[in-house]
């Protein structure tokens, strides 16, 4: 007869991943989304909960170098990738990225509730775009709700950390 | 996943078929395009056989809702099996034309995706993947729109359309439109409008069109997106919107 231990192991899934550059391994339900696995299991709680139904944008994490909503990602399915919150931009000292600044100079977040979504989007846009257009910020933009801000300041702000980023090249 | 987080689905088995790669990219051998199932929205926006063969598909996979993060994970094959109604893949395929490859326990098969469709309510079932969907390119006098109604870049569509023409001087030779977001499923509107093959694009098709296609859905949807009687009246509007721009886009094209 299975003990309790057993038949909680057939039920979990083995997951191999990296979380801000630290290596993660545990056992997890199936059904647990990423974003429960960062907030509830790791205490990542710069993630945040929104909507649940991958409208707004707040839970987004980088997944191998690309957003996602972690409300809509069941964390089985990264299974050996790399996730980036937005706790793991900063570099060891603690100083903010172009961008992190960049949000904070120009009032690009005011609760910061959306703030997963707005600065995450813009690293991994200006990752492959060092100069974009308005239209270009917009439409990146586009999978991140903003209640406060009505948007103008954030355009700003990517704006502006691709300014500072050229000139760190 | 949201109806999972709602509780209003509690699967209890998961299978994750993420790392299948043959159900990965997009390849052209014998004048068919072949895009594996989990190919997701944003290669569909950015690979090379897709922008040049079939730029309506191309374009309307980056008005997906959800923005970057839904495009960098959904899959075509998922925004197709869902038969979710407010979603936007279905209706540009159908006016693409475009047949489904399924695997099921008693071998391969092909079927236009429109009987497909017609076949099923929900999804294909538990025992039948979509693997494939395999489409002709686009003919290069061809012209073509997707138009959305969208409170937000990001959101759901509660009306939107997908066209494809030819003219022959002025007047439309070629004219497929289908409309979503306005029914449970996609409603073609190809055959309603057949009367204005031969006829040159003016206001007064215009008008046609849009009445033709508000009068075309038996049922309506009634949500959050826009009661049944916006629906109705958006779905002629978004069909005539497409047309005209896919008349555009095909005069741009012949010059």
């Amino acid at each position: 007869m299975a003990t309790n231990m057993e038949e909680m192991l057939e039920d979990t899934v083995l997951l191999q991943c990296r979380v801000n550059n630290k290596p993660c391994e545990l056992a997890i339900a199936p059904g647990t989304t990423l974003l429960e696995l960062l907030r509830e299991e790791m205490r990542l709680t710069g993630t945040h909960m929104g909507c649940m139904t991958g409208h707004c944008g707040a839970c987004t994490v980088l997944i191998d170098g690309e957003v996602a909503k972690s409300c809509i990602t069941l964390a089985a399915t990264v299974q050996r990738k790399t996730i980036t919150t937005l706790e793991g931009l900063k570099d060891a000292d603690g100083k903010l990225t172009p961008i992190q600044q960049a949000f904070w100079d120009e009032a690009g977040l005011q609760c910061a509730f959306c703030a997963p979504g707005m600065v995450l989007t813009a690293t991994e846009l200006l990752k492959s775009n060092a100069e974009p257009t308005d239209d270009e910020i917009r439409t990146a933009m586009a999978g991140n709700l903003c209640r406060c801000t009505g948007y103008q300041s954030i355009v700003r702000a990517v704006r502006a950390a691709a300014r500072v980023m050229k000139q760190l090249k | 996943m949201p109806h999972v987080n709602y509780g209003r689905l509690m699967p209890t088995v998961y299978v994750d078929i993420g790392a299948l790669p043959e159900l990965v990219g997009i390849t052209e051998k014998d004048g068919e395009i072949a895009i594996g199932a989990l190919t997701v929205h944003r290669t569909l926006q950015r690979d090379a056989i897709v922008c040049r063969a079939l730029p309506l598909l191309a374009y309307s996979a980056a008005q997906v809702g959800g923005g970057w993060q839904v495009h960098n994970r959904g899959t075509v094959g998922g925004n197709l099996v869902a038969m979710h109604p407010l979603y936007d893949i279905a209706p540009v395929l159908l006016a693409l034309q475009a047949d489904v490859e399924i695997q099921a326990p008693d071998g391969v098969r092909r079927a236009a995706l429109g009987k497909i469709l017609a076949e099923t309510s929900h999804g294909l079932g538990t025992s039948s993947l979509l693997t494939r969907i395999l489409l002709k390119p686009m003919t290069s006098d061809a012209g073509w729109a997707y138009e959305k109604l969208k409170i937000t870049a990001g959101s759901y569509g509660s009306a939107n359309a997908a066209a494809v023409v030819s003219l022959s001087g002025n007047k439309l030779s070629t004219l497929r439109v289908v409309i979503g977001a306005v029914s449970e499923q996609p409603l073609d509107a190809s055959e309603a409008l057949h009367g204005l093959l031969g006829k040159p694009w003016d206001a007064a098709a215009g008008a046609r069109v849009e009445s033709l296609c508000s009068a075309l859905p038996k049922t309506l949807l009634d949500d959050q997106q826009g009661d049944a009687t916006w629906r109705r009246a958006m779905a002629g509007v978004v069909a005539r919107r497409a047309v005209q721009a896919a008349v555009a886009n095909a005069q741009r094209t012949s010059k």
